[in-house]
């Protein structure tokens, strides 16, 4: 479903190169649900910027969906996020000036689907977050939670493959936290696939699979105790320097 | 596709840019259409010809001061040596210019009797040489014979009994008749003075430019003895420089008891009366330059502002799917909402300012496609406006979406 083979990522500024990714392999079967966790700084945001075709990689080799997409130009893109795959952000990136309806509308009218069909999949994905009710509503009416409810009712409203996720909780309380990721739990049984970016260990611990990032490669930590244990070191670490 | 709903919402949340764009192109486009109707007008006005040969012909002035100048004698005199002079196609006393701003005019009229209204016209004074000298065209009736000529002392008041008019002047005298049949009728001078109209000719222009009858003249066969001369002399082409100071100096030194002055060309002439014209022309179109420019800038301003504070949420739209295309798209069809707008606004300020001019200065009425032409320019000024700051979306990052707070 989703293969990266060796992805390299380097940022180069002035004279500093910095090895976002390197070496980064990973394998992700249709209908999984990965939470990705790993120090801050570690490449987590640029593996789901790779993966979700927002930049570009170095090295190494990527297909997803059966399709190599390392030669797609910047059209074909847009077309391949905008079909395939569906993101969710830390700080929601809802359009302050659209209200609900006209956000979650922002992808299906690049889409090209008819207002018949656009209404109907916005009043549908509004109606599975529970806000069906405040359509008219602008996202600064809303608390952070329904917020980002919003924005996944944006990211499956053109029924996507892929759900990308950057610390989709990082800016919500415990409560609303989990009731997000009950909601991303109820998505992934559906089908979807799910790859999320999370510092939050009982989080992770709900996904199916747990990989953790290091220095731009890839861990797998198959048992979940593990990895808690080496989260709570590095944020201590973190803490401490 | 277009998006033009949600951009309309957006706007709707954001409007005082927007608004004030729309006045400032509002504004602009009435001023432009206003101004480019005035220089219009202008350059109709600029463009009119006076009928005689402008390019090659020039006056100059013999004024005579010693006590015993005989003025008939040297007039007689000059006018013998400029036709003899190689270069000169004809050379003719006048006593006064077409549209150089000075001259003489009289009433016509139709019927005898000071209850009777006339026409006005403007009097240009010549001999049998007028029409050659002036290049104006006789297409009704005879020239005047050298015999038709007198001379016309300075406190006289009466006037020859035989004047060539313009066909403007026949039109405006006889409007029922076709210009031919005005030739032989007899019109009135002075409300009593009957006076034969011997000839019609093509076209010559009154000497004030500002006159709304400038094409009403009349020829009067006659020589002046007003101590001072003006002398119109017409050259073959090309060779008025050549011929205007060798005139000069010519009638300089045949006469010592005068003196020659202001040799002037009729181009100087043209130039001179017309100036104000051309100022107004120059000034309105620096006004339109300098408007247009402060406007594209605003939008430029108004849109790169507009593009920094949405960087996150291009970035959010290009990771949702919108190509790059999609954010140009975006940003223009915004400018071509707000400029439709400004237009609009712009159309109604453009005809009432009109309106006002019109009866403040009685300017004419714009023509009606000055409106889609001004509203079109300003709609094409504000998308090459916002072209660049659009450009410049286009390439903000996709990964924005994830890389900013
Ligand atoms: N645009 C950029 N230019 C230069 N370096 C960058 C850029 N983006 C990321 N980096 C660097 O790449 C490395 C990986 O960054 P990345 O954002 O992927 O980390 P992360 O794991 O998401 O961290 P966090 O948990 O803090 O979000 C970091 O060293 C970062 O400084
Ligand atoms: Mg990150």
């Amino acid at each position: 479903m989703l293969t990266m083979n060796n992805i390299t990522k380097v940022f180069r500024t002035d004279l500093v190169q910095t090895y976002a990714l390197r070496e980064f392999n990973l394998n992700v079967g249709e209908g999984e649900f990965v939470a990705v966790t790993g120090p801050s700084g570690s490449g987590k945001t640029t593996f789901l910027n790779i993966a979700g075709l927002l930049e570009t990689f170095d090295g190494g080799s990527y297909s997803l969906d059966g399709e190599d997409v390392s030669h797609l130009n910047d059209k074909a893109r847009s077309r391949f996020r905008n079909e395939k795959i569906g993101f969710i952000f830390q700080s929601f990136n809802l359009i302050p000036d659209l209200n609900l309806f006209d956000n979650v509308d922002v992808p299906l009218r690049y889409r090209g689907f008819n207002s018949s069909e656009r209404k109907r999949r916005i009043e549908q994905s509004l109606e599975m977050v529970g806000l069906a009710n405040r359509m008219k509503h602008l996202p600064s009416q809303l608390s952070g939670g329904q917020q980002q409810r919003v924005a996944i009712a944006r990211a499956l409203a053109g029924e996507p493959r892929f759900l990308l996720a950057d610390e989709p909780t990082g800016n919500l309380d415990t409560k609303m936290a989990h009731s997000v990721m009950d909601l991303l739990k109820d998505i992934n049984e559906k089908g979807t696939t799910i790859v999320m970016v999370t510092h939050d260990p009982s989080l992770a611990k709900q996904a199916k699979r747990n990989i953790y990032v290091r220095d731009g490669r890839v861990s797998e930590l198959h048992e979940v105790a593990a990895f808690a244990e080496e989260e709570s070191q590095t944020t201590a670490k973190a803490s401490n320097g | 596709m277009w998006e033009i709903g949600p951009i309309l919402r957006a706007l709707m949340r954001n409007k005082v840019g927007a608004v004030l764009i729309a006045i400032q192109m509002a504004v602009t486009m009435c001023i432009i259409v206003n101004a480019v109707h005035i220089i219009v007008e202008r350059k109709a006005l600029m463009a009119r010809e006076s009928g005689i040969d402008e390019a090659n012909s020039f006056y100059i002035t013999s004024t005579g001061f010693a006590p015993d100048f005989n003025e008939q004698v040297t007039v007689q005199e000059d006018l013998d040596m400029l036709r003899r002079l190689p270069g000169v196609v004809s050379a003719i006393q006048i006593n006064a210019i077409p549209i150089s701003g000075g001259g003489w005019s009289q009433g016509l009229q139709t019927e005898p009797g000071a209850e009777h209204d006339g026409a006005y016209t403007a009097v240009y004074m010549v001999d049998e040489q007028g029409l050659k000298a002036l290049d104006v065209e006789l297409i009704a009736g005879e020239n005047f014979s050298p015999t038709d000529v007198r001379w016309r002392e300075r406190s006289q008041s009466d006037w020859p009994d035989q004047t060539i008019i313009t066909k403007a002047m026949a039109e405006n005298l006889f409007p029922d008749l076709p210009y031919q049949e005005v030739v032989g009728k007899t019109v009135y001078i002075n409300d009593i003075e009957p006076i034969i109209i011997k000839g019609i000719i093509d076209k010559l222009q009154a000497p004030w430019i500002g006159w709304d009858i400038l094409e009403n003249s009349m020829l009067s066969p006659e020589k002046t003895l007003f101590s001072s001369s003006r002398y119109l002399i017409r050259t073959e082409p090309g060779r008025m420089n050549e011929l205007m100071p060798q005139v000069e100096e010519m009638l300089a030194e045949s006469n010592k008891g005068r003196i020659i002055r202001d040799p002037t060309s009729m181009p100087d002439t043209r130039e001179r009366s017309y100036r104000s014209h051309g100022a107004m022309i120059k000034m309105l179109t620096v006004v339109m330059v300098v408007l247009t420019l402060v406007t594209a800038l605003g939008i430029v301003g108004l849109a790169s502002f507009s593009v920094n504070r949405r960087r996150k949420q291009i970035g959010t739209r290009r990771a949702l799917g919108a190509s790059q295309g999609a954010i140009l798209r975006y940003f223009m069809v915004e400018n071509f909402l707000i400029s439709s707008v400004g237009v609009l606004l712009g159309a109604a300020l453009t005809v009432g300012l009109n309106i006002y001019l019109v009866q403040a200065f009685s300017l004419a009425r714009i023509e009606w496609y000055y409106l889609p032409l001004g509203m079109a320019i300003l709609w094409m000024v504000g998308q090459l406006a916002v072209l660049g700051p659009a450009k410049r979306a286009a390439d903000i990052a996709p990964a924005t979406a994830t890389r900013t707070v």
